[in-house]
């Protein structure tokens, strides 16, 4: 029968038709071409009625609208000709080096189809990674407040107008005068001394914090007018006073990652931080052994430190904090002995000639102070500055030409004398405090355009690579300066070449081998010939300076500046990404403010509590004749008796245009207007209240007032409780006594770090009864089935080292830039809707714990209120948290739509396209981690003027890997998601695994002490699995039971001997 | 025919024939509309159109014009959500309970409470659905085939039993309601003089003859749904109270919450009867019908839910301190001592210390005393849940989240805006529709009329 079976394609077929023969030999059976259906005779005699007309109008006119209705189609233009080295979706990475007068820092930057759009370190240097302020830097080069062309008398005008008057008014008389930061680029030198000695002009450099003191101190005991590098890497001990070396003070990327080196408590040893300081900063939370002092204290301090190294001598007056602190402090030191290290952030010669002379007592020089590789960084000259504020404003000054600096915005005397110089250029981006006064603006391009180099130390040039076209019609500065001096070469590129190869020429373009390597490895090594440091006159100004400070006095308020983490000196106001940065201490975002001391708060009846409808009381301080009225908040930690003000903030106070998110919105997102109809600066500018001591700056003041104005100031927080509430589970801390007494116990079983048990009622332990001895871990209970991820595939996993976290925020904006995550404004924040998916939660200690409630009698609900202050002087936690990517995931099983799901690799994973927003699982998580978009932030009137994806410019730096949300639904941390498809693909491109370290999320590639580690928990080799065995390993809360892929690593602090 | 004792109150007060009832009812549908209503439904309209004015500007606007944050995610929304579902229990459990329990007084309160029932439920509806952060995919909450590849509804989510919960529950109260009003719609029919409402009446009336058949019929789906609603009286306010039993967080993770919903539901269900109802007889000349007796009948279930949800709040108060859990325990403390203290020591008062009033015959039988009572109970279990909700998540497991709600005006707006729907529905309700079970209430005249009685006991 099988043989008999037939198939055909229809019924003609089988019944062999004629129509079917008829078409049987065809190929395309049916088909009419054009031609023979035009010439169909009977087209002519068919019709279309009236009614069939408008049933097709109709049809069509609907089809139409319907189509209408899609979503507009974007059209992008593809390249005609494409760029050999560009493919669209994959990123290049540039190195190029980053300088602002403050910060600097070898990075490579990421661009994707010739975008700028991330920065991250340079690996290659080997010398620790950029901070908050330098990875934030890259939406400057987007901000649409840059000047786009040249300006003369506020106008636009073109290059050779301005060649032309700069000329001029160089071949007029009076003082010529090259105003710049310090220069760190030598070829800018060469092209500043080329201008100088072509004109007959100065070159002064001033910055906006000054180093003085310490160089004035090095110059007087060693002759060397330098500030130090410090190898903390190297030290036991470090003592500070008031230098905040890990947040705002001298090297802050290099210093943080060298000290965090010393801070491994695998190691056997931990090196240990001593903090005396007023305000509490970054350092000082970091401190094993933080003491409160006055600012006029400083060198007294200093003083009783050399005093207990060498052995006696009168220190003075010391307030009770202070002088508890010496005693630790010198034993410290002595045990470290010439690995010990002193440094004090005062820039009063006098009290450095102290620091100098505790560093010589330990022998400290050669081993971790290191003058003669010394920092370029932090050369300006006061008294040349002061001088030439003085010219200005006698009318001597003839022309002035300002490069980096800002100094009209820093100095209030500037700023009045800059109107009586002739002629005026700024080389500013912007038309900023500075700028804005000058006759005449030649904008520079912005570091992401230009070409340069620029040197850290005498031992290695770094280079400066354009990664973008200039956005605008700008000019390299010192093309500019080129051009107005003569110079016959005024090609910036050449020029640089130049420096370096006194023989290149443009033949060389691309075939210099050693430079190319060299520009792609980003950094020259240089033979330096090092500084030989004499120690011959040191310390002969040292009884003086023992006077001096003996004498110095505070009165009943004394007053410390000190910088924020994230703004610092205060160029990056405009930075919206940096403003929503909250400070990692009183995590307030969008101001700055007066930190007091609880005590003196509530002497005064001010509110101490910042809460979403609590604004903070306005203060008014009064410092010599001036006053300022600012909010006051209770930092802890805060000496009773002082203040502390942040510089940097109040930019563009006279409406100069220096960035749209520089000023305040109204909650509409209309700029806030004040009485007179100006714009509201963000913050208050406390550059004109500083203080001055011969002729330097000094950041206190000594004696000033305070007074409640009965105002209040809403503030924007981003954590309002301050403390962990005696919640062991999430903060595991111990002492390196502690932990090194058990330093070789199993995970789980060390006193510091117990695994948690959860009572069951069955035998556990096979003793015959049920007890409270039968007991479970929380892994061992599960509702639901397992996820299949446990040695299958990958596992994505983090180690986050609460120890070596020290709150410097990096992470937080790295992770902002990288996941295009929204830019909310203050109004928002305020509401707690900030929605950072990165977070540093900062806890400080409380005196007070139920145990001390149970002893003291008052009971749990009074000791509970108590728990909620903190201390007079806390001890501080920094504790990064994210999604903690649960394997046993509280959102997921509430989500009704299962947008929130596990991936089979580990990942809590979020579905923008299928989440219709319950915020269910916001609720649920523990850690509360998830956000919501309240608003269409891409779109929202109140949005328009910070939020990154509302400017048409500022969009650019968006990640085209990440999708940038719309209103209504949840994000959180992804786990970098899109770089670890990028990692998947590569190694399957490869052929082979994916390598150890080759995925990396953006807040671990950031971490600039490798606190945050990401690998593949299921790849045994890899460090992260490694870490997560480490006895210091847990979960945070771990009684929920919840099993996240994170694992924070028990917090050791340096607060006993090693030898314990 | 059945007898009752005399020593029973009557139910029907005066001295009511048949008719009377049916003049009683229909009469004011027939009427012209009294200027009272009008007055009362024109303010409820305009409240309610504030209300929808609110809403759509949600909708456009987004979610952030609420002052929920990244701590507090669900506030004045669910709140409203739960207090309005807990509203909604009142008339199945009195159509459904009572008639299984053949509990005459019912019959004058059910037709009402039902119909509270249906639009306090839809009133609840509106809050899951603007509380979504995209209102245009919530149908992706129904596991509807669809062409997303094999995406499918997470049934492990309390929020989709809710949805079926809800929805399983709303369309047997508004059967349920709807099988009652047949006969009723026939009677208003049979009096109607004007072709077009006569007309209206009709269609509504599906027919309805009043032959035997039909009263057969009439009986047996009565009852029937009666069975079916019985069960959902208890398992949709379980189901919802498992949106928070079923979750991590302290003092929502909670094994009591089903019973303690229920009973609490059932609470304010009838203290929303009785603020209706006392209006409703005063305005439209019920006294006869709703008296004394089914006042106090009602006060005593009042102090019975009451005082379960009472002994509810103090076992969670043991239990949170007994499990000696820190989280739990904290929740707890932090709920009657932290900054939420206010709202519950408000909920306490008027929830657990106010019904013990009702113990009292003078208060129990006042109904001055009863209206500002039920005003009390609802503002109190309004209360409840937003204790639960808030108290519970602006503190818990980790102190750097911990924040605050403040409500906005679209919050306040939205959930005002909800009491003028519900009154303008419920005051069209009683304008047109007929307010008490007419046909079922002649079916007691006889035994349980005051006259009748009388006259029983004359013999």
């Amino acid at each position: 029968m099988s043989q008999n079976k037939r198939y055909w394609s229809g019924l003609d077929e089988l019944h062999g038709t004629e129509e079917f023969k008829a078409i049987q030999g065809q190929e395309f059976p049916g088909v009419q071409s054009v031609d023979e259906f035009l010439s169909d005779d009977r087209l002519e005699s068919t019709h279309t009625g009236r009614r069939d007309f408008l049933k097709f109008m109709g049809f069509s006119l609907t089809a139409a609208t319907l189509a209408a209705c899609e979503t507009p189609v974007i059209k992008s233009i593809p390249y005609t000709n494409k760029p050999e080295e560009v493919t669209p979706g994959v990123a290049n990475y540039y190195a190029s080096t980053f300088y602002n007068g403050q910060d600097y820092g070898q990075v490579l930057v990421k661009t994707r189809e010739g975008r700028p759009i991330f920065i991250k370190s340079n690996a290659l240097t080997g010398e620790g990674k950029v901070g908050v302020r330098v990875n934030a830097s890259v939406m400057g080069l987007y901000d649409s407040a840059r000047l786009n062309g040249p300006r003369k008398g506020g106008q636009p005008t073109d290059w050779a107008t301005i060649d032309a008057d700069v000329q001029g008014a160089l071949a007029a008389g009076g003082r010529k005068v090259v105003l710049t930061h310090t220069v760190v680029s030598p070829s800018l030198n060469r092209a500043i001394s080329l201008f100088c000695a072509a004109t007959g002009a100065e070159h002064i450099q001033y910055d906006a914090i000054s180093y003085s003191g310490m160089r004035k101190a090095n110059l007087a005991d060693y002759g060397r007018d330098v500030v130090p590098t410090y190898a903390l890497d190297q030290t036991e001990a470090i003592v500070t006073i008031g230098a905040d070396f890990l947040g705002t003070w001298g090297d802050v990327a290099v210093q943080t990652t060298a000290w965090s080196k010393g801070r491994q408590p695998e190691n056997g040893k931990m090196s240990s931080l001593h903090a005396f300081e007023s305000v509490m900063t970054l350092t000082g939370s970091n401190a094993d052994r933080r003491n409160m002092i006055k600012p006029s204290e400083a060198g007294r301090v200093a003083l009783a430190l050399l005093n207990g190294l060498t052995g006696g001598g009168n220190s003075g007056d010391l307030s009770e904090s202070a002088a508890a602190g010496i005693a630790p402090a010198v034993a410290a030191l002595k045990a470290a002995g010439s690995k010990g290290l002193v440094v004090a952030g005062s820039n009063d010669p006098n009290v450095q000639l102290i620091v100098n002379a505790c560093n010589r007592a330990l022998g400290a020089y050669g081993t971790t102070v290191d003058l003669e590789n010394a920092w370029v960084l932090g050369r300006g000259n006061d008294e040349a500055f002061a001088a030439l504020v003085a010219d200005m404003a006698a009318g001597k000054v003839g022309t002035l030409l300002i490069h980096g600096v800002n100094p009209a915005y820093t100095s209030t005397a500037f700023a009045t004398a800059l109107g009586k110089v002739k002629a005026s250029i700024s080389t500013s981006l912007f038309a900023d405090e500075t700028a804005s006064r000058c006759t005449h603006i030649a904008p520079d391009h912005h570091w992401l355009e230009s070409w340069g180099d620029a040197q850290r130390t005498t031992k290695r040039v770094d280079w400066v690579q354009p990664t973008i076209s200039p956005l605008f019609d700008s000019r390299a500065a010192g093309s500019s300066l080129l051009t107005w001096a003569g110079n016959p070469e005024t090609d910036w590129y050449t020029f640089l070449r130049q420096t370096w190869n006194p023989n290149y020429t443009a033949d060389q373009l691309y075939t210099d081998a050693a430079w190319n390597s060299s520009l792609h490895d980003g950094f020259m090594a240089l033979e330096s010939e090092g500084f030989p440091v004499s120690f011959e006159g040191a310390g002969s100004g040292l009884a003086a300076a023992k006077q001096a400070v003996m004498a110095t006095k505070g009165g009943a308020f004394e007053l410390a500046f000190y910088q924020k983490n994230t703004i610092g000196q205060g160029d990056q106001t405009a930075n919206p990404m940096l403003q929503e940065t909250p400070d990692p201490l009183t995590k307030i975002t969008w101001d700055n403010y007066v930190t007091m001391a609880k005590s003196d708060m509530d002497a005064m009846g001010l509110n101490t509590y910042i809460g979403q409808e609590k604004p903070a009381s306005v203060v008014r301080v009064t410092v010599g004749g001036q006053s300022v009225e600012m909010p006051a908040v209770l930092l802890p930690g805060q000496k009773p008796g002082t203040m502390g003000i942040a510089l940097g903030y109040g930019r563009g106070a006279n409406g100069e245009e220096v960035g749209r998110a520089a000023f305040q919105m109204a909650e509409n997102g209309d700029f806030l207007r004040d009485a007179n109809s100006a714009l509201v600066p963000v913050g208050t500018n406390a550059f004109p209240l500083l203080g001055s001591a011969s002729g330097l700056p000094q950041y206190e003041q000594l004696n000033v007032t305070v007074e409640a104005t009965g105002a209040t100031y809403a503030l924007a927080s981003t954590q309002v409780h301050s403390t962990d509430m005696g919640r062991d589970s999430i903060v595991k801390e111990t002492t390196f006594g502690s932990y090194f007494a058990e330093r070789k116990a199993a995970k789980g079983s060390a006193s510091w770090n117990k695994l948690i048990r959860i009572g069951v009622h069955e035998d556990v332990n096979g003793d015959g009864v049920i007890n409270a001895q039968d007991s479970k871990p929380t892994a061992a209970f599960d509702l639901w089935h397992e996820h299949p991820v446990e040695e299958v595939g990958h596992r994505w996993g983090m180690t986050i080292d609460l120890t070596t976290c020290t709150g410097c925020s990096a992470c937080v904006t790295a992770c902002h830039i990288e996941n295009n995550v929204p830019v909310v404004g203050k109004d928002e924040v305020r509401r707690h809707r900030d929605m950072h998916w990165m977070r540093i939660d900062r806890f400080f200690a409380s005196d007070y714990s139920l145990e001390r409630g149970e002893e003291e009698g008052v009971g749990a609900i009074g000791s509970y209120r108590r728990m909620e202050d903190p201390a007079e002087n806390p001890q501080t936690v920094h504790m990064p948290m994210m999604c903690q990517h649960c394997n046993h995931a509280p959102c997921e099983t509430v989500c009704p739509v299962a947008a929130t799901t596990h991936s089979n690799e580990g990942l809590n994973q979020m579905t923008y396209n299928r989440c219709i927003g319950t915020r269910y699982c916001a609720n649920n998580c523990p850690y509360k981690v998830r956000r919501f978009n309240w608003f269409n932030y891409p779109g929202y009137k109140k949005f328009m003027n910070f939020n990154p994806s509302q400017d048409n410019l500022t969009r650019m730096v968006l990640n085209p890997d990440v999708t940038v949300r719309s209103r209504g639904v949840m994000e959180k941390c992804s786990m970098c998601v899109q770089r670890i498809q990028e990692g998947k693909l590569n190694a399957k491109k490869a052929g082979t695994k994916v390598p150890d370290g080759a995925v990396v999320t953006a807040c671990a590639e950031a971490c600039p002490t490798n606190a945050i580690q990401f690998g593949d928990l299921n790849d045994k080799q890899s460090h992260v699995a490694a870490v997560s065995e480490n006895n210091r390993a847990y979960h945070a809360l771990e009684e929920i039971g919840v099993q996240p892929n994170i694992f924070y690593m028990t917090k050791v602090r340096n607060t006993e001997s090693t030898e314990a | 025919m059945q007898r009752e004792a005399a020593i029973r109150e009557p139910l029907i007060l005066g001295n009511k024939s048949y008719k009377d009832i049916t003049d009683d009812v229909v009469g004011p549908i027939q009427g012209p509309a009294p200027i009272g209503w009008k007055i009362m439904i024109t303010i409820s309209a305009i409240i309610a159109v504030y209300g929808v004015g609110s809403i759509l500007y949600l909708l456009g606007t987004g979610i952030g014009v609420w002052g929920l944050n990244k701590t507090v995610g669900w506030s004045w929304d669910i709140t409203n959500f739960v207090w309005w579902v807990g509203i909604g229990h009142a008339g199945t459990l009195i159509s459904a309970v009572l008639l299984l329990f053949r509990q005459k007084w019912r019959m004058a309160i059910n037709r009402s409470a039902e119909a509270m029932t249906i639009f306090a439920v839809i009133m609840a509806a509106t809050f899951p659905g603007i509380h979504m952060g995209r209102i245009w995919v919530s149908y992706w909450v129904l596991p509807l085939p669809n062409q997303f590849g094999s995406l499918w509804v997470n049934f492990n989510s309390p929020l989709l039993w809710d949805v079926f919960a809800i929805s399983t529950y709303f369309s047997v109260s508004l059967v349920f309601w709807y099988i009652g009003l047949i006969p009723d719609f026939a009677t208003i029919r049979d009096r109607m003089v004007k072709p077009l409402p006569k007309k209206i009446y009709g269609i509504l009336a599906f027919g309805w003859s009043g032959r035997a058949k039909h009263w057969t019929r009439f009986e047996e789906v009565s009852l029937v749904l009666a069975g079916i609603a019985t069960p959902l009286v208890f398992s949709v306010h379980s189901i919802v109270s498992m949106d928070f039993a079923t979750s991590v967080i302290p003092g929502w993770h909670t094994t009591i919450f089903p019973p303690y919903f229920v009973s609490g539901a059932v609470f304010s269900g009838f203290a929303m009867v009785q603020t209706l109802l006392l209006i409703m007889r005063k305005g439209m000349k019920l006294e006869n019908y709703i008296h004394v007796k089914h006042v106090e009948y009602m006060n005593i279930v009042i102090i019975v839910t009451g005082s379960i949800v009472g002994v509810a709040y103090l076992t969670e108060l043991f239990i949170s301190w007994y499990s000696g859990v820190e989280y739990e325990s904290y929740a707890f403390i932090n709920r009657f001592s932290g900054p939420y203290s206010w709202s519950y020591w408000i909920m306490m008062t008027c929830n657990v210390i106010s019904p013990q009033l009702f113990w009292f015959k003078k208060i129990r039988r006042s109904l001055i005393a009863t209206f500002i009572l039920s005003i009390v109970v609802n503002i109190g279990m309004w209360f409840e849940r937003y204790v639960i909700i808030v108290t519970s998540i602006h503190r818990d497991y980790n102190p750097s989240s911990w924040g605050e709600f403040h409500p906005s005006s679209m919050d306040l707006g939205i959930f005002i805006g909800t009491l003028g729907i519900f009154f303008t529905l419920f005051l069209g309700f009683a304008r047109f529709f007929p307010v008490l079970a007419l046909n079922e209430l002649k079916t007691i005249l006889k035994s349980s009329g005051e006259a009748y009685k009388k006259q029983h006991d004359n013999h």
